[in-house]
């Protein structure tokens, strides 16, 4: 697989491995900015008029983790009483497929 | 993927119309349909996602999809062969700007001709992935 940071980005086709970084922060807890490995890209998907109901038949697959490992940083500022760990998926295999609600929040549309 | 480009795109495409398994009247036409490549990308959840889904999602999913922009609609003509083979486009009705095509099917002898009033796609955009979930 293709990491982004090679590759065009306005005319890049499939879904790859791209540096995305966030803050972790939850409450009682001062915030992090860490930057890791997810995934970015474009897939196919399509939609066509057919003659059955429901009439418009689809194909929709997402850029998606395919293979991720966790990792666990400490977050700093913590209360005595909270928690300091923050644990995050590191993308190690990006591909395009469905949108798996047993591990993923899916937005439907951005 | 070479000679592909980004983006949400009309995409012709023939289709054939039979007004029974007999094929007793059919006609032929050319629709569109819309096929593409959307951006879409999957990064870790905030951590209210993480609670909310008793921190099983740990990874959220922003996509958008190749869609119709442009709904439309099924309805047939006139004085099919078998009537109950096109029952179920009349059940679909139209919105405001319907993009049809008329397809008119050749029957035998030149006893009739029945036009299909059929779905197909004017215009295509990067939306919401209504199906992609799993």
């Amino acid at each position: 697989f293709k990491r982004v940071s090679a590759v065009n980005l306005r005319s890049f086709i499939g879904c790859a491995v791209r540096e995305f970084t966030f803050l972790a922060k939850k409450p009682g807890c001062g915030g992090m900015h860490i930057t890791t490995d997810a995934c970015w890209g474009r897939c196919e998907t399509w939609e066509k008029p057919v003659l059955e109901f429901p009439f418009i038949e689809s194909y929709q697959r997402v850029c998606t983790y395919n293979k991720s490992r966790l990792v666990t940083v400490k977050l700093p500022k913590c209360r005595p009483n909270v928690d300091p760990t923050y644990t995050y998926p590191v993308a190690l295999r990006c591909d395009c497929g469905v949108c798996l609600t047993s591990t993923t929040e899916c937005i439907a549309s951005v | 993927h070479d000679g592909l480009v980004p983006g949400c795109h009309l995409f012709p495409f023939n289709v054939t119309i039979r007004s029974d398994r007999r094929s007793t009247c059919k006609g032929s036409h050319v629709l569109h349909a819309c096929v593409g490549y959307c951006e879409s990308s999957a990064f870790p959840s905030r951590y209210s996602v993480l609670v909310a889904s008793n921190f099983t999602h740990n990874i959220t999913s922003a996509s958008r999809c190749c869609t119709i922009s442009k709904d439309a609609k099924v309805r047939k003509g006139r004085g099919a062969e078998d009537p109950s083979y096109l029952e179920a486009s009349v059940m679909f009705c139209s919105s405001s700007l319907p993009p049809q095509v008329k397809v008119r099917l050749d029957c035998p002898r030149g006893r009739h001709h029945d036009e299909i009033e059929i779905l197909t796609a004017r215009a295509c955009r990067c939306d919401m992935c209504r199906k992609s979930r799993y």
